[in-house]
């Protein structure tokens, strides 16, 4: 059922409020991808990625894929859009995702552009504020509030920089200014940090690393994070 | 002085993108873009497309930039765009200080330029005091939806100020007219980068290049 969010935020047909999703980002081979989609387990809470990297590589067919795959499931395209936000909705929409990202880094014009596109063509709209300190300054600028805002702390940074830290304390300040945004955490794969996620108010975590080490089992796994994240 | 450069960024379906190519003179001042909502419509083998048809066309190997706009896996992104034949690849300068010092390191020891794209970046010249290394290009960029909506000049007093400072080749996009791309060199930019007027009248190909070529002075 469409929940309609207060007139300045975006709305979602497809997330419910006061439910907490598990967002698995796919970012190596398409052969892995697909390998990996086909054995996760049915659920309305996990939110599947085609990532950067592997829309770069295979194009937006990596999305169509995936949807194919899995109809079932709701399927982020992370295009990551800086500019020219039109024709990378319209990709990602032909493609069939239900959700589009943009970098919050990317002009307002930009992501104003973005947000109302991904309305109008029935997508949910997520900006990533990587490298942004203050993710509040980017969406007081913005009349319409995107879907979901993802906090993250990017695999460079994490590998590159031991010092810096997810900010869940952001989680609360967010969601304080404007309710109706759900809050995706990305960038801390350990049991630990997601934990720390869901207890600050995350609504989505995202993970990805464990699905890749050889001995996963997929189904197991799956079912092991959506208990974490309940 | 380097020499002049045009960058025409191609962002059109497949057939359109060949025709294009096909239209352009074969003049060794054009270097040539697989643009972002191109190589996120058909991924790398949209690069590895663009570099062949201009070889069959010209018979000389083109200067194709990958404009990846990379934000986080720096060298996972490089190592695509190297392997799709790319000679350059952008990053954005908005992105993680680690993602962009990632991304310069793995573009020297793959042998490919790295370009930083300023967009919306306030102080360029900031960033690049951040940085382990100074990358081969800079790109400085007035997005699509800023040149639309805003207000918003292209930075090109940012041109002198990195000049001054450090020995980098300087991009300058968002600019559509010959005009704007003569502004490009005569604020010291090496490349004047242009997509909307060639990619929304293909037909007209030959003639816009020429007009924007008859505007490089070497």
């Amino acid at each position: 059922m469409a929940q309609y969010h207060k007139t300045f935020e975006a709305f979602s047909e497809k997330l419910r409020a006061h439910t907490r999703y598990l967002h698995i980002a796919l970012n190596n081979t398409m052969d892995e991808a697909l390998r990996i989609t086909g054995q996760i387990p049915p659920s309305d809470r996990i939110l599947l990625e085609a990532g950067t990297p592997l829309i770069k590589q295979f194009g937006i067919d990596a999305v169509r894929a995936l949807k194919i795959r899995r109809p079932d499931l709701y399927v982020i395209a992370d295009i990551k859009c800086a500019d020219l936000s039109e024709k990378e909705i319209n990709l990602a929409q032909a493609a069939g995702a239900d959700a589009v990202t943009a970098v919050g880094t990317a002009p307002t014009a930009t992501l104003n552009a973005f947000i109302s596109l991904s309305a109008q063509y029935r997508m949910d709209s997520l900006i990533d504020m990587m490298n942004i300190k203050d993710p509040l300054t980017v969406l007081r600028e913005l009349p319409t509030q995107p879907t979901i805002v993802m906090l993250h702390r990017g695999v460079d940074e994490t590998q590159n920089n031991k010092e810096k830290q997810i900010p869940f304390y952001q989680i609360k300040q967010i969601k304080g200014n404007y309710s109706s945004v759900f809050i995706d955490i990305g960038g801390g794969d350990e049991f630990k940090e997601i934990q720390s996620a869901i207890f600050n108010d995350a609504d989505i975590v995202m993970v990805w690393k464990a699905f890749y080490q050889g001995d996963s089992n997929i189904p197991k796994l799956t079912q092991k994070f959506l208990e974490l994240v309940q | 002085m380097s020499k002049q450069k045009l960058q025409i960024s191609l962002n059109n379906d497949l057939g359109t993108v060949q025709s294009i190519i096909g239209s352009l003179p074969a003049d060794k001042r054009i270097i040539l873009e697989a643009g972002t909502s191109f190589i996120k419509r058909y991924g790398s083998r949209g690069i590895s497309l663009i570099k062949q048809t201009w070889k069959q066309k010209v018979g000389s190997v083109a200067y194709v930039v990958a404009d990846l706009k990379c934000m986080d896996r720096g060298g996972q992104e490089i190592f695509i765009a190297k392997n799709a034949g790319a000679d350059a690849a952008t990053v954005l300068g908005t992105a993680p200080v680690e993602t962009l010092n990632e991304f310069i390191e793995k573009s020297a020891e793959l042998g490919i330029d790295a370009i930083v794209d300023m967009l919306n970046v306030t102080f360029p010249f900031e960033i690049l005091g951040s940085l382990k290394t100074i990358p081969p290009y800079v790109m400085l960029h007035l997005g699509v939806e800023e040149r639309l909506h805003t207000e918003k000049q292209i930075p090109y007093q940012d041109c002198g100020r990195i000049k001054g400072s450090y020995t980098t080749t300087i991009a300058i996009a968002g600019g559509e007219t010959p005009r704007d791309v003569r502004r490009v060199f005569f604020n010291g930019g090496d490349i004047a980068v242009i997509w909307e007027a060639i990619n929304t009248n293909p037909r007209e190909t030959t003639v816009l290049a020429n007009q924007f070529l008859s505007t490089l002075k070497i």
